[in-house]
C-alpha cells in the first residue's frame, strides 16, 4: 500500500475554501479544485445526515459511510489507471461498469455518484433533509458543471449515477439494507443470566438491544466468522475479591473523582447518535478536516475515504458479532446491582450489549487504517464538535486519539477497561485486513 | 382485580360543527398546528381559534345549547396566514381576552375588543413581532408588573436551505416596559442560547413559589443544545449543572404539566418521536430541578401506535392533562402525527387518551372511548364546549380539516369548575394555584399561559371529583395569598375574587 505522508501540525483552517459554496467564483476553478468542492460539500452534508436520520445508530452509519467511500473511489477508479478497483478485493463486488468512450470530467463523475448515492442511502430522512439534499444536489450541479461542456458534463454524471447504481445493488444484500423500529427488534428474548445484558433506560424501544443481527452482516474484508483476535470477557463474578468486581469497581472509583479533563474527553468521544455525526462519523470528520488542512488531492481522498469507510463499518460488524456472543452486562447493571444501588455514570448507557466496547473496536480499526495508509506520528486537531460548544482537542497521532476514545469510555461510566483495552486489539485486527486490500495499481 | 377507570364515551361531530380549518403548507409548516380555546365574545361559551399555517387561520364562535351538539361559526377579520399557533390571554388587563398569535414572520398581538373582534395591537403596545419561525410561547405576570412577560420561541433559520442545522433563531422575552416609557412592551430581551423551542412554560415548579421559565427545544436541529430551564431573574439564567440541572435531549415537541400527587410539585409530560417522558421530580434531590422518567413505570410512553397495526415508532406534539371522566383523576391526552411522509416513523399515528387509574399508572382508551383518528395531528385541546360538565375534544390536523368530538358520557363523577377574578392587572391570575379537596384526596393545578404544542385554554379550571357530595374550594394567588377554603356542591361554578 502506498503511504503518503503530509506534513503534520499545519495550522487546521476552519471553513476552508473547499467546503465554503457560497464563496465560489464560477466558473473560475480548475477541476481538481471542482471536484474537491463536490466531495467535501456533499460529505460535510454526509456527516449532517447521519445526525439527523432516526435510523442512523453508529453500526448503519459506519455501512453508509464505507459504501459511500466506496462510490467515490469506484468512480474515480473506472478513470484513473493509477487506481485499483476493489471488484475482485472485496467481499461480492462485480466489476464496475466501464466509462463510455469521450472525455469525462471527474468533478461531475463525482456530483453524479454521489447525488445518486446520498438520495438513496438517506431516502428515509426527515423534510429538512430532504430539503437540503434538493439545495445541494442543485448547487453541486452547479459547481461541477461551470466551464465543463454539455455533453462531458452529461456523460460524466451518468457514469457517475452508474457507478452508484452498481454499489447500490451490489450493497443490497449484505443484511444492513432495511432497519426497522430504528434498529430495535419487536421480539427478543433476554439472557436471563446474572452476566448477561439487561436493558438500562427507561425508554420503552431500548428495552431491547440495538441490532443483535448486526454481526451476520457480509463483512468487506475481515473474514465472515471469527473474534478476530478478541479474548473473552472477565469471567463473571459479584465476589469482593474476584477481577470482575475490580474491573467494576474501577469504573465506580474513576466515577467519583473524575477531573475536569476527564469529563471533556468523555464528552469528546461520547458522540450519541442523533446528537452527533456518531463514532464513524467522528472520524470521516477527522480525515475532512485532514483534507481541508493539507489540500489533499481528490484521488488520494477517495481513496482514503474508501478505506476508512471500510474499516469502520467492518470493525462494527466484528465487534457486533462478539457482542451478542457474549452477551454482557453494562456496568451501570452490575454497579447498581452489586456496588451502589444509586450510582450514576456520566454518559448514557448505549442500549446493547458491553463486550467489547464498539467505540474502541471501531476506533481501533479506524486509527490503524490511517496510520498504515498516512503513517504513524501524524498529528493532527480535531474540531469536530467546535459547533456543539466542545473545544478542539490536539493528538499527536491515530493511535494516541484512539487511546483517548477508549478510556473515554471507562470515564463515562459505560464500559469496563477489558471492553476498551481489548476494543482497540480487535479494531487492529480488522484494519489488517482492509491494508491488505490494494487501491493503487 | 382492582377496577380500572371509567371509559368515556365520546362521538365525532367534525361533519357538522362548522370548524372548516386545516393547517396547510410544506416545510415551514412541518411543525405548529395549535388552537387557542377562550371566550372571545364574554358569552361563557369557549370559542376556539385554529392555525392555519400557509392558509387562512380561523376564528370561530361557540354556538353549541348547553350540552347539546357542539357547533362553531366563523368569524370574520381574523383569517391571517402564516400562522403556527396562538394563546389566549388578557394582556392589558382590560377584562377582555386578547390573543397572542405566533407566525411564520412576524408575531401579532391581536387585542380584543369584545364581541369576538380583534385588532392589531403591535404597534400601541410596543410590541416587535419580529421576523423568525416561531413556533412556542407562554406569558406570566412577574412581581409588580401590571403587563405581563412574554416568552416567544423560536425554530430554525428558515433561510437555511443546505445546512440548517445548528441555525436556532434566538427566543425572546418581551417584558413590560419601564414605568417612565408607559404601557407596552420593552424591546425583546434574547434568550441566549435558543435551541430551537416547540413549548415553553412559566411555572412554579417546585412549587415554592417562583416561577421559571421551561423550555423543550426540538434536538433534531440544535447543536450543543438541551432542555432548558430560565431563572427568571433581572437578566435571566439557565439552570446550570452546578445547580443540578441534569441534561436532557430530546425531539422536544409539546409539555403537559400538572401535580399528578399534589405533593407540590409539578409532573411535566414532554412529547417527542418515540419515547415520551413523564418527568416527576426526585424526591431526594433536596428541591432541585432533577427528575426521574416514569413514563415507562405508568405506560405512558406512546413510543409506538396502539392500534392500527403501524408498528413505527410514533411522533407526538400536543398534550395535555385533564379528567375527561370526572373520577377526580387528571387523564392525559396527546396529539400525534408523522412530521411529514418520515418513513422510519408511524404513518398511521392515532392520538391517544390515557386514562389514569386508582394506582397513577394510566391506561389507552381512546380507541374505546371512541376518539380513534389516524389523521396526521398537532394541536389540540380538552375543553367542555358545551357547557355540560364533560371535556370534549378538539384537535387541529395537518391538511385536514380539524376535528371535534362530543364527550357524551352517562353516569360520569361530577365537577366543579373554578374561575379566578383579581382587579388591577393579571385579572385571570395567570400564576395561581387552585385547589380542590374532596374525601378522595386533594387536587392542585397552576394556571398557566403557555406549554403544549401551539396551543393553550384560557378558562375556568375543569375539575372532576367523582362521587363526592362536596368539594372544598381555595385558590392561592400568584403573590402566594392563599383564600379560605369554601365548599361548592358539584356542578357548581365557582368563582373566586379578589
Amino acid at each position: 500500500m502506498e503511504s503518503l505522508r503530509l506534513s503534520n501540525r499545519r495550522t487546521f483552517l476552519k471553513g476552508s475554501a473547499a467546503l465554503v459554496v457560497a464563496a465560489l467564483p464560477l466558473p473560475a476553478l480548475a477541476g481538481e479544485d471542482r471536484a474537491a468542492v463536490v466531495l467535501g460539500t456533499w460529505y460535510k452534508l454526509l456527516l449532517e445526515l447521519i445526525r439527523h436520520t432516526a435510523t442512523y445508530s453508529p453500526p448503519v452509519a459506519s455501512r453508509a459511510f464505507a459504501y459511500l467511500g466506496v462510490t467515490v473511489f469506484e468512480a474515480l477508479a473506472t478513470g484513473n489507471p493509477a487506481l485499483r478497483s476493489l471488484s475482485g478485493q472485496v467481499r461480492d463486488l462485480p466489476p464496475l461498469p466501464a466509462r463510455d468512450a469521450g472525455a469525462h470530467d471527474e468533478a461531475c463523475v463525482l456530483e453524479g455518484a454521489l447525488a445518486h448515492a446520498m438520495a438513496a442511502h438517506f431516502g428515509n430522512t426527515g423534510p429538512t433533509g430532504q430539503r437540503a439534499m434538493q439545495a445541494m444536489a442543485g448547487k453541486m450541479a452547479d459547481v461541477a458543471g461551470a466551464g465543463v461542456a454539455a455533453d462531458v458534463a452529461a456523460r460524466s454524471r451518468a457514469h457517475g449515477v452508474a457507478v452508484s447504481e452498481h454499489i447500490l445493488a451490489w450493497s443490497a444484500n449484505d443484511g444492513g439494507a432495511v432497519i426497522e423500529n430504528m434498529g430495535f427488534p419487536y421480539d427478543y428474548a433476554l439472557g436471563g443470566e446474572p452476566q448477561d445484558w439487561v436493558p438500562t433506560s427507561t425508554i420503552a424501544v431500548q428495552q431491547k438491544p440495538l441490532l443483535p443481527g448486526w454481526g451476520t452482516n457480509r463483512p468487506f474484508a475481515i473474514p465472515e466468522t471469527g473474534p478476530c483476535g478478541l479474548v473473552p470477557p472477565l469471567a463473571y463474578s459479584e465476589e469482593p475479591d474476584s477481577a470482575f468486581y475490580a474491573e467494576a469497581k474501577e469504573v465506580y472509583d474513576i466515577s467519583r473523582s473524575l477531573t475536569d479533563e476527564q469529563k471533556t474527553i468523555a464528552r469528546f468521544w461520547s458522540d450519541d447518535p442523533m446528537l452527533s455525526p456518531t463514532p464513524p462519523g467522528h472520524w470521516v470528520s477527522i480525515l475532512l478536516q485532514i483534507f481541508a488542512r493539507d489540500a489533499v488531492p481528490v484521488d488520494r481522498q477517495a481513496e482514503l475515504l474508501a478505506m476508512l469507510g471500510m474499516a469502520i463499518s467492518d470493525g462494527f460488524v466484528q465487534c457486533w458479532r462478539s457482542k451478542y456472543e457474549h452477551d454482557l452486562i453494562r456496568p451501570v447493571s452490575y454497579i447498581r446491582r452489586v456496588i451502589d444501588p444509586k450510582w450514576e455514570p456520566l454518559l448514557i448507557t448505549p442500549p446493547f450489549p458491553e463486550y467489547p466496547s464498539g467505540h474502541s473496536t471501531q476506533t481501533g480499526a479506524a486509527a490503524a487504517v490511517l496510520e498504515g495508509l498516512m503513517g504513524e506520528g501524524f498529528a493532527f486537531d480535531d474540531a469536530t464538535h467546535e459547533d456543539d460548544g466542545l473545544p478542539v482537542r490536539s493528538f499527536p497521532s491515530f493511535w494516541a486519539a484512539a487511546e483517548e476514545a477508549a478510556v473515554s469510555r471507562i470515564y463515562g461510566g459505560i464500559h469496563f477497561r477489558a471492553a476498551c483495552d481489548n476494543g482497540l486489539v480487535q479494531g487492529r485486527c480488522v484494519a489488517g485486513h482492509i491494508l491488505g486490500l490494494k487501491t493503487r495499481a | 382485580m382492582a377496577e380500572g377507570p371509567v371509559i368515556p364515551e365520546f362521538i365525532e361531530e367534525t361533519a357538522t360543527a362548522g370548524l372548516a380549518t386545516s393547517y396547510m403548507g410544506d416545510w415551514q409548516y412541518m411543525v405548529g398546528g395549535g388552537a387557542a380555546v377562550f371566550d372571545c365574545d364574554g358569552d361563557a361559551r369557549l370559542d376556539v381559534f385554529i392555525a392555519g399555517g400557509a392558509g387562512a387561520a380561523g376564528l370561530y364562535r361557540n354556538r353549541s345549547d348547553l350540552g347539546g351538539n357542539l357547533r362553531f361559526e366563523p368569524v370574520t377579520g381574523m383569517a391571517v396566514e402564516a400562522v403556527t399557533g396562538a394563546y389566549a390571554l388578557d394582556v392589558d388587563s382590560d377584562g377582555i381576552t386578547d390573543l397572542a398569535v405566533m407566525r411564520v414572520g412576524e408575531n401579532h398581538l391581536m387585542r380584543g375588543l369584545g364581541d369576538g373582534k380583534f385588532e392589531r395591537a403591535n404597534e400601541a403596545w410596543g410590541f416587535d413581532g419580529g421576523d423568525a419561525w416561531s413556533t412556542a410561547f407562554a406569558a406570566t405576570w412577574e412581581a409588580e408588573q401590571d403587563w405581563p412577560t412574554l416568552a416567544v420561541g423560536n425554530y430554525v433559520n428558515r433561510k437555511e436551505e443546505a445546512f440548517p442545522w445548528g441555525s436556532c433563531t434566538d427566543n425572546w422575552l418581551h417584558r413590560p416596559a419601564s414605568t417612565d416609557s408607559g404601557a407596552g412592551f420593552a424591546p425583546p430581551l434574547p434568550l441566549t442560547p435558543s435551541y430551537c423551542a416547540l413549548s415553553m412554560l412559566f411555572s412554579d415548579w417546585s412549587g415554592k413559589g417562583s416561577r421559571d421559565l421551561r423550555v423543550s427545544n426540538d434536538r433534531e436541529y440544535y447543536k450543543g443544545g438541551q432542555e432548558q430551564l430560565w431563572h427568571m431573574e433581572a437578566a435571566p439564567r439557565l439552570w446550570s449543572e452546578a445547580e443540578g440541572w441534569k441534561r436532557l435531549r430530546i425531539w422536544g415537541m409539546g409539555i403537559a404539566s400538572r401535580d399528578l400527587d399534589a405533593d407540590g410539585a409539578t409532573e411535566l409530560y414532554l412529547t417527542s418521536m418515540a419515547d415520551n417522558k413523564l418527568q416527576v421530580l426526585d424526591p431526594e434531590a433536596g428541591g432541585l430541578p432533577q427528575y426521574k422518567d416514569q413514563a415507562l413505570k405508568r405506560g405512558i410512553t406512546a413510543h409506538r401506535p396502539f392500534t392500527g397495526g403501524d408498528l413505527r415508532p410514533s411522533t407526538a406534539w400536543h398534550a395535555q392533562f385533564d379528567d375527561v371522566n370526572n373520577d377526580g383523576r387528571a387523564d392525559l391526552f396527546v396529539v400525534k402525527g408523522n412530521v411529514s411522509a418520515m418513513p422510519d416513523f408511524a404513518q398511521k399515528d392515532p392520538n391517544n387518551l390515557f386514562l389514569q387509574a386508582a394506582d397513577g399508572t394510566f391506561v389507552e382508551g381512546a380507541e374505546a372511548a371512541g376518539v380513534l383518528s389516524f389523521a396526521t395531528g398537532r394541536g389540540g385541546a380538552l375543553a367542555d364546549f358545551n357547557g355540560d360538565g364533560a371535556l370534549d375534544m378538539l384537535v387541529v390536523n395537518r391538511g385536514e380539516a380539524a376535528q371535534v368530538w362530543r364527550n357524551v358520557s352517562k353516569g360520569l363523577g361530577g365537577f366543579v369548575t373554578v374561575d379566578l377574578a383579581q382587579t388591577g392587572a393579571n385579572l385571570d391570575a395567570i400564576g395561581a394555584w387552585v385547589e380542590v379537596k374532596t374525601d378522595a384526596g386533594l387536587q392542585r393545578r397552576e394556571v398557566t399561559v403557555g406549554g403544549g404544542h401551539m396551543s393553550g385554554i384560557l378558562a375556568p379550571l375543569h375539575f372532576g371529583i367523582g362521587h363526592a357530595a362536596q368539594a372544598q374550594v381555595r385558590v392561592i394567588w400568584p403573590d402566594g395569598l392563599a383564600s379560605d377554603w369554601i365548599s361548592a356542591n358539584p356542578g357548581t361554578a365557582v368563582v373566586l375574587q379578589r
